[in-house]
């Protein structure tokens, strides 16, 4: 059971430090990994740093793409191998679009039921409501950091839901979740490169 | 388990049927239907009693306008949008264009406080700030960054802004009274570069009147965010606070820039609850940093420090205890996992070092790595296996 919930806890980093010696003008480089770096006093200020440091962000690791995701569940459809999920809920009378952890949360909602968007709309269910809808969700979610989403839909061609689908896409969503990082092990063929070493 | 049944016929009648099957078990516990599944199990395990594990609301109320009132008025301008021919043509035709920033502005009259309480909470800002207590912003804090060259980032909750665009300080807009008395506090509860718990303020006014922080007494100035290389990104919460009465908060106070980080250690949850009676959050915004050039240049220059440089710390892999007769292995592969890492590294550097010349160019990689024969004696297969992934580039040669 503990080996189960290695990745899932893992939400606390726990880092530990490779430092690299400053490289200022005329400085010798050298690549000693050194413990518990205590920063040279050239002037009053004194910052001294930690051998790790502790990033409590719970979001951090699925950014980084080292997070756990709940896998296992190869045998279910649909499955619950994602971060990020995007549901869209239709009513007889309204459609709800919603971004789902996988713990279970509700992260971003968007519905025609609410009154912000029912106000502007003249039909709560057709296709112009799936646009509308899909332009102010994208909205919300980009502002709320989500930007790549598992996306299980499989939309009739020229239906309401494509629409939907390709407004998203318009809005600056990605429908789709990057794969996940695997640290390089000697046995390994491929070394991919770590996404927070991509500077673009 | 598809093997050959062996039937013993007793008389006309099998009695017995014997399956001949290769790694049977039997079932352990109780069977499938009767057992609890894995998420009744974990339910169980990390069940939490809500007598004892429960948050408590230290915002404002909800306000509650006259219902009725406003469900008139709410009749009235659906009525007149269902009886706009224009609206109806759009719509037909799939080209209704809705404002979001309209959509917006009501959004934020009405579910927006629900909607951004929620997203803080899975960003685990009021675990990691206020720990069991949460609260709904009733006032909406609109803060941008503007660069010199009109560009305009704007925090919402939980959009990525790079250091470098955060350099300077932000423009905080709210609604507010004329007469009535804010803080403003940004922190970074993820930073700290010696203690777990705690964060770093990055900028604290208090004692702002109406909305001009211009006028408003500065604690600690604006610092940039610091997010060190390697540990990804950090969470900047603005939190605003509305004061009962003008607050004294010379006991914290720091002058100039404070660049020493040890003296904008903060702990919000500590700050609230000294001050609770006096003070309420009402107003929330949180962007997220990671690594930038630019912070290079702050550690070296501003803060004539060495910067430091980390890296995720990945749990070591599993390898299975080592046996005496792995069976169905191949043995090159298996044993080369249970090799001493140093062992490796000192054979490929002796390889490395036969071919490398102290004052001449390395020689170009070859187009065809594998179009040179290797040594003329017959070598064994996996030996030559392994030759070839080494000159392609593949598996544990990347390593050195």
């Amino acid at each position: 059971m503990t080996s189960f919930f290695v990745g899932f806890c893992s939400f606390v980093i726990m880092v530990s430090i490779t430092s690299l010696l400053a490289q200022k003008a005329g400085s010798s480089y050298t690549t000693s990994p050194l413990i518990a770096l205590a920063s040279i006093a050239t002037s009053v200020v004194t910052n001294k740093v930690g051998p790790t440091f502790y990033n409590r962000n719970p979001r951090n690791l699925e950014r980084l793409r080292i997070a756990w995701r709940p896998t296992g569940y190869h045998l279910e459809v649909p499955g619950r191998e994602f971060w990020h999920k995007l549901l869209l809920e239709q009513s007889p009378h309204h459609v709800t679009a919603k971004i789902v952890h996988y713990s279970g949360l509700e992260v971003v909602t968007a519905s025609t039921k609410e009154w912000a968007v029912k106000k502007f709309l003249y039909s709560t269910k057709d296709t112009s409501a799936f646009m509308n809808l899909a332009r102010v969700f994208a909205q919300r979610c980009l502002e709320s950091g989500i930007s790549e989403v598992c996306c299980d839909l499989k939309p009739y061609p020229g239906g309401k839901v494509e629409s939907f689908l390709f407004c998203m896409e318009e809005g600056g969503m990605t429908l789709a979740e990057p794969p996940r990082f695997k640290p390089h092990r000697p046995w390994h063929v491929d070394r991919p490169e770590k996404p927070w070493e991509v500077t673009e | 388990m598809a093997g050959p049944l062996l039937k013993l016929l007793v008389g006309d009648v099998s009695v017995l049927q014997i399956a001949l099957v290769r790694y049977g078990h039997h079932i352990r516990g109780k069977p499938p239907g009767v057992a609890r599944t894995l998420k009744q199990r974990l339910e169980e395990i990390n069940y939490k009693d809500p007598s004892l594990n429960f948050k408590v609301d230290i915002g404002f109320p909800k306000p509650k306008p006259s219902r009725s009132k406003e469900l008139k008025e709410r009749i009235a301008i659906i009525k007149a949008v269902r009886s706009n021919p224009e609206i109806e043509r759009l719509s037909r035709k799939k080209q209704l264009q809705v404002s979001l920033k309209e959509v917006k502005e009501e959004w934020l009259k009405t579910g927006g406080p629900f909607h951004i309480r929620r997203v803080a909470r899975h960003y685990g800002v009021y675990d990691d700030l206020f720990g069991d207590a949460y609260f709904t912003p009733r006032v909406m804090l609109d803060v941008h960054y503007e660069l010199n060259d009109e560009s305009c980032f704007p925090v919402h909750r939980g959009n990525v802004i790079k250091p470098s665009e955060a350099a300077t300080v932000p423009q905080v807009t709210y609604v507010s009274e004329p007469n009535s008395l804010w803080t403003l506090v940004l922190t970074n509860p993820d930073g700290h570069l010696t203690k777990q718990d705690a964060e770093y303020v990055h900028w604290f006014v208090g004692n702002i009147p109406g909305n001009d922080i211009s006028q408003g007494e500065v604690v600690w100035n604006y610092l940039q965010p610091l997010p060190p290389r390697g540990t990804g990104f950090h969470r900047f919460v603005f939190i605003l606070y509305k004061q009962e009465k003008r607050m004294d908060y010379t006991r914290l106070k720091e002058e100039g820039p404070c660049l020493q980080l040890e003296k904008r250690t903060f702990q919000t949850l500590e700050f609230y609850r000294e001050r609770q009676d006096d003070i309420t959050p009402a107003g929330l915004a949180f962007f997220q940093s990671d690594w930038d050039i630019s912070i290079t240049d702050f550690f070296h220059n501003t803060l004539n420090m060495e910067e430091p440089v980390f890296e995720y710390d990945f749990p070591e892999p599993y390898i299975r205890p080592q046996k005496w007769f792995p069976l169905r292995q191949p043995f090159n592969l298996y044993m080369d996992k249970h090799r001493d890492p140093k062992q490796v590294a000192k054979e490929y550097l002796m390889k490395k070092l036969k071919n490398v010349h102290p004052f001449k160019k390395p020689d170009p990689r070859p187009m065809f790595p594998n179009a040179f024969a290797t040594d003329n004696k017959r070598l064994p297969s996996w030996l030559r296996v392994e030759m070839k992934k080494d000159r392609l580039g593949w598996g544990r040669i990347n390593d050195f």
